[in-house]
């Protein structure tokens, strides 16, 4: 089931919410620089 | 069809199902699932006794509902073989018998209620996947009120209506009056070219469909009035324009422009259609006796399916995506596998003719070898390292790995290998090497690539397909990137394993960049979803250390995009400068003596001993 998470750009350190479904890898793509780099930033 | 079906040396499996295809090129073992007939199709005469007893009357799904069928009856008049099924969902029951009608009329006694579905066993050497596609279905859009006015119809229903096995005799009816329609309209790309509604793609046949079923009715009924609502009409096959140009001469008005919305007198049941002419700039109002909305196509629901059992590639339309769309358009990804027709991408009848007969080409040609030339690049697995695990049989896009028997060590199918890596990238123990892009190789490349100045060099991973041709094209296009890029060049990014990371940063770069195709584009099915994994794991790691995850970037990057080549170069040379020698130096002293990883050739010297995890890549 897709969830909302928290992603964040490595390249221009832009932070966004997107949707996250576990274990189906998605290209991601940084809304703002378009960069691959796109970390998904996990709750602490 | 028929002379498939009379065909000495072709054996004809209808009303089947693929459960499951095990093996590679030139040694495919399929399970085909033969579902019950009810019916001895070598003894059934196609007499029709047992239709015209049958009490049942069912949906006729061939006819889309516009006509019934009974229990027991032949799917459509031209179904290969000519004869009989029963739809046991449909039947009265046989056990115990509630009808048996069809049995007692029977003269050949073919009908056997308890028939079986059987398993049947094939060794192939090849398999072409010629699967088709579907219609879409205008229900779930609701399109010009589909579902609510009973003139508005399909360009499929219209060609059932118009059809020679139809009830009315291919005479066109209106379906309110059952009177000769005096106007009708048609409205292209109904679930086509529309990112919001439908989908994004043109479905290639709608327009010629059209033209042609415009053709049909001027020659059959000159005085009808017929109107083509478009976007633009592509007519790009041989004579296709002029077809479509004698369909204006006839008569046939096309305006340019799709109709928002349509209403229904309630008196006459016409469709009245508002539409803006884009040529003329005004607004015009048709009163039409039908319309018909010229639905596109889209890949069946079971490609999904098939992509699981065969191993093949998907393109983001949801369609099955060949080899390479130019220069091997026939080929799967998956060798020995060949596409034909719709399920690659939706094609007319003469485009799915000259595919198939392609893929027949291709086949013939892999078959008369009796051998085949395998990749050059492919893994080898050291049985004395091996533990089993069975995580290179996972990864591996080819199902090329496989594990026999329960600890027995895994093995390379050779001929399946397409040798992307991505296996001995993940196997934890150095049992996995790939010829030509070994480890020792890669860490040898990293080595030369840092002996100097290391803090001024971007080390970059780029993969063979997408990645290093895109970086390629940039220097062919004179598209200026930093020169203090150095790249690595592998056949994935699959390929690029945790360890060739953590060396270079022991050896002191101040930023890896790992890029690979775009998901839609890998060479190697879904390798590099491996990469991104992997690199996921690697921030974290990378954070766990007090290293900026960030000095590790992934970027995907086509064989097309030179400029986009240079944007991520100039981007990691940009966080290059952010990176000064003390935090290299510091990233040296967290990540230990900046010692060579142990790889496979060091086990070896090691007296064949499984060598122990690496500091780094037993993070």
């Amino acid at each position: 089931m897709a969830e909302e998470a928290k992603f964040k750009c490595l390249r221009c350190g832009h932070e966004y919410t997107d949707t996250y479904t576990p274990g189906v890898p998605q290209e991601r793509t940084c809304p703002k620089c378009t960069s691959n780099s796109v970390r998904r930033m996990k709750e602490k | 069809m028929m002379d498939v079906g009379r065909h000495p040396k072709i054996e004809l499996l209808t009303y089947s199902e693929i459960e499951n295809v095990t093996g590679y090129i030139g040694n495919f073992h399929v399970n085909v699932r033969k579902k019950a007939r009810y019916v001895d199709e070598d003894a059934c005469t196609a007499c029709e006794k047992c239709a015209e007893v049958c009490p049942v009357v069912a949906f006729d799904e061939h006819q889309l509902g516009l006509a019934s069928r009974k229990a027991i009856y032949i799917p459509f008049p031209q179904s290969v073989p000519a004869s009989y099924l029963i739809n046991m969902e449909d039947c009265l029951g046989t056990n115990p018998i509630a009808c048996g009608k069809c049995l007692e009329v029977c003269d050949p006694k073919c009908i056997d209620y308890d028939e079986k579905d059987s398993i049947i066993e094939l060794d192939v050497g090849v398999i072409i996947v010629a699967t088709g596609m579907d219609v879409i279905d205008p229900t779930v859009l609701d399109e010009y009120h589909y579902t609510e006015f009973e003139n508005v119809m399909t360009s499929w229903e219209f060609e059932i209506l118009t059809g020679p096995g139809y009830v009315t005799g291919s005479e066109l009816l209106r379906p309110t009056d059952r009177k000769v329609p005096k106007s009708i309209g048609f409205i292209q790309c109904v679930g086509s070219r529309d990112d919001k509604r439908g989908h994004p793609y043109c479905s290639n046949i709608c327009c010629m469909n059209t033209v042609k079923d415009t053709l049909y009715l001027k020659e059959h009924y000159p005085d009808m009035e017929c109107y083509v609502y478009y976007m633009d009409i592509r007519t790009f096959g041989k004579q296709y324009e002029d077809l479509y140009k004698r369909s204006k001469e006839m008569g046939v008005r096309y305006i340019r422009g799709i109709p928002g919305d349509v209403e229904e007198d309630p008196e006459t049941k016409n469709v009245i259609v508002a539409v803006e002419n884009t040529t003329t700039g005004k607004l015009e109002h048709h009163e039409l006796d039908m319309l018909v909305l010229s639905v596109g196509v889209e890949p069946r629901v079971e490609t999904a399916d098939i992509q699981k059992i065969l191993t093949l590639s998907k393109a983001p339309d949801g369609f099955l995506a060949e080899s390479h769309y130019q220069l091997n358009p026939i080929d799967s990804p998956t060798g020995g596998i060949f596409l034909a027709g719709c399920c690659e991408s939706p094609k007319d009848v003469k485009g799915s003719v000259t595919q198939a007969s392609g893929a027949a080409a291709r086949a013939e040609r892999l078959l008369s070898q009796r051998r085949v030339k395998v990749e050059a690049i492919t893994s080898e697995i050291d049985p004395d390292l091996c533990t089993s695990c069975g995580i290179c049989v996972k990864v591996c896009p080819y199902k090329a790995i496989r594990i026999e028997k329960k600890k027995a060590p895994a093995e390379v199918i050779e001929a399946a290998c397409k040798g992307c890596g991505t296996c001995a990238a993940e196997c934890k123990f150095g049992a996995i090497t790939m010829k030509h892009f070994t480890d020792d190789q890669i860490l040898s490349m990293i080595d030369a690539m840092l002996e100097e100045k290391p803090e001024e060099k971007i080390c970059t991973f780029a993969c063979n397909w997408c990645s290093y041709a895109g970086a390629d094209l940039a220097g062919l296009s004179r598209i200026q990137y930093p020169p203090n890029a150095r790249i690595i060049r592998t056949m994935c990014s699959g390929r690029v394993d945790e360890k060739f990371i953590w060396y270079a940063f022991q050896k002191g770069a101040p930023v890896v960049l790992v890029s690979g195709c775009h998901f839609v584009d890998c060479h190697y099915i879904d390798a590099n979803r491996w990469t991104q994994k992997r690199i996921e794991k690697i921030w974290d790691k990378l954070e766990q250390k007090g290293i900026r995850p960030e000095r590790l970037q992934l970027e995907w990057c086509s064989a097309a995009e030179a400029k986009r080549w240079q944007s991520i170069m100039r981007a990691a040379e940009n966080l290059r400068k952010t990176v000064s020698k003390q935090e290299i130096e510091e990233t040296i002293r967290i990540l230990s003596n900046g010692d060579k990883p142990k790889t496979k050739a060091k086990a070896e010297a090691k007296g064949k001993k499984k060598p122990k995890v690496t500091a780094a890549s037993s993070e």
